[in-house]
């Protein structure tokens, strides 16, 4: 079962798809209709998501393991490509730029990790826009604590999803993005490390901050 | 199950938990006048507590034999961290780094010993010969402590049966890798040196802290019978 929202988890009545035919309107459910017909998702954080009963996730499996190492990939992809560009943009200096050279070297080295642990299984990047956040020493640094909080929260919330082996190579990965999380907060002053166990987050909660930054374009 | 109301029940939608990270996320020097949320009392570790007390579920003893490991490992760190505090030897951010990283280590304590009950094993006695004394020193040696906790954790994590377990290995995992990046950044070395952090066995760890020579013993008995309590 997919880990993220569908119409069929919303929808168990079929009330709103009889709301929707046949109108496609540009009304909230005209919105919605086209909402889902592009990805038949909706993206977390409305009034609509409130309330669902938890998704499950099975038992530990090779299959449900590459589901979640094909989300990994996702991130990684995410975080290699706006390492890499924010690099290329020239506007980093001092210790900023050293920290997005070595953490770019450290987020591809992730993607290959997946994409080999995959094999055929693996994706391919989305498209990334990365809204001028590449672009700017502030935006950047202030995005870089966002994305690597964001990939400890992912990683500690699937661990317990994981085959062994698996989770082995997951704990080699989430304590370098939490030392990537630390490194960049000292740079600009905030405290390393705010509270004294790092919250995780379900698929749902980190797709749904993913979203909300409009990075992925396709 | 704890009577106390967790985090998990009041804030389903994450509201509360975004809040308070938005509060507790603030400079150090802030941070260390909101030191209640540091520790992570109800908020950090409540939940966590909450989802290994199910009576369905008692830890079987190879999961009591992991916690007792990172107790002996945790209740090393919080003792180093308060005592050097204590010690005076320390200033600027190296003193705001052992303040906060103290809390930490003493609400892991405290987390574990409260997930063991009576099987928690007890405080060592400890002697650091020095490295709490000289902030060289205790930089030094705080960068080991953090390395070597990261390690164990990961070298543990594939090994527990119970998942409220492991959820908790976790989230004290990554925290000992913002504490060893922190250390290492102010040291002026690579805070991330690997893109892949390796793990370490029970073994090699508990030897790299036997060549420290810290532990010194297992704690006296108290006139009444009982164990120290741990006071930090």
């Amino acid at each position: 079962m997919p880990d993220h929202l569908t119409l069929e988890v919303v929808d168990k009545d079929g009330a709103i798809r009889e709301a929707l035919d046949p109108v496609r309107s540009s009304s909230r459910l005209g919105f919605l209709k086209r909402a889902v017909v592009a990805g038949g998702t909706i993206a977390a954080g409305g009034v609509i998501i409130g309330g669902l009963p938890k998704l499950a996730v099975g038992a530990p499996s090779p299959a449900q393991d590459a589901e979640i190492l094909k989300f990994a990939l996702t991130l990684e992809y995410l975080e290699a490509a706006f390492y890499t560009e924010a690099v290329a943009m020239g506007a980093l200096s001092g210790e900023t730029l050293a920290f997005a050279r070595v953490v770019g070297a450290h987020e591809r080295a992730h993607v290959a990790f997946l994409k080999k642990a995959l094999g055929s299984k693996a994706q391919k990047s989305p498209t990334f826009d990365f809204k001028g956040t590449t672009e700017d020493q502030g935006k950047f640094q202030a995005t870089a604590i966002l994305l690597e909080d964001t990939g400890v929260a992912a990683y500690n919330g699937q661990g317990p999803n994981l085959t062994k082996p698996t989770l082995a190579a997951a704990g080699s990965i989430v304590s370098v993005e939490a030392r990537h999380a630390a490194w960049i907060r000292d740079i600009v002053g905030k405290n390393p490390a705010p509270v004294a166990f790092d919250p995780a987050k379900t698929k749902a909660q980190i797709l749904a901050a993913v979203n909300s930054t409009g990075f992925i374009t396709g | 199950m704890s009577e106390l109301l967790t985090l998990d029940e009041v804030d389903r939608d994450g509201a509360i938990r975004e809040t308070m990270d938005a509060i507790a996320d603030d400079s150090r020097a802030g941070f260390l006048k909101k030191s209640m949320l540091a520790t992570g009392g109800i908020v950090g570790g409540g939940a966590l507590l909450a989802a290994m007390a199910s009576p369905a579920q008692a830890a079987t003893a190879n999961d009591v034999s992991i916690l007792n490991f990172a107790l002996t490992l945790e209740y090393l760190e919080a003792e180093f961290y308060t005592e050097a505090v204590a010690m005076g030897a320390l200033s600027g951010e190296v003193l705001d780094f052992a303040r906060i990283v103290a809390q930490h280590e003493r609400a892991h304590v405290a987390f574990l010993k409260k997930a063991l009950g009576t099987a928690a094993v007890p405080k060592p006695s400890f002697n650091f010969r020095g490295t709490t004394e000289n902030q060289a020193k205790f930089k030094a040696t705080a960068q080991v402590l953090e390395d070597t906790g990261v390690k164990a954790y990961a070298g543990q994590a594939p090994l527990i049966d119970s998942n409220a377990i492991l959820a908790a290995a976790l989230s004290i995992h990554s925290i000992e890798a913002r504490h060893a990046s922190w250390i290492r950044h102010i040291n002026g070395v690579p805070p991330a040196p690997n893109a892949f952090d390796p793990a370490a066995t029970k073994q090699r760890i508990l030897a790299a802290v036997a060549a420290t020579k810290f532990i010194t013993g297992t704690p006296a008995m108290t006139a009444s019978g009982g164990s120290p309590a741990f006071t930090g």
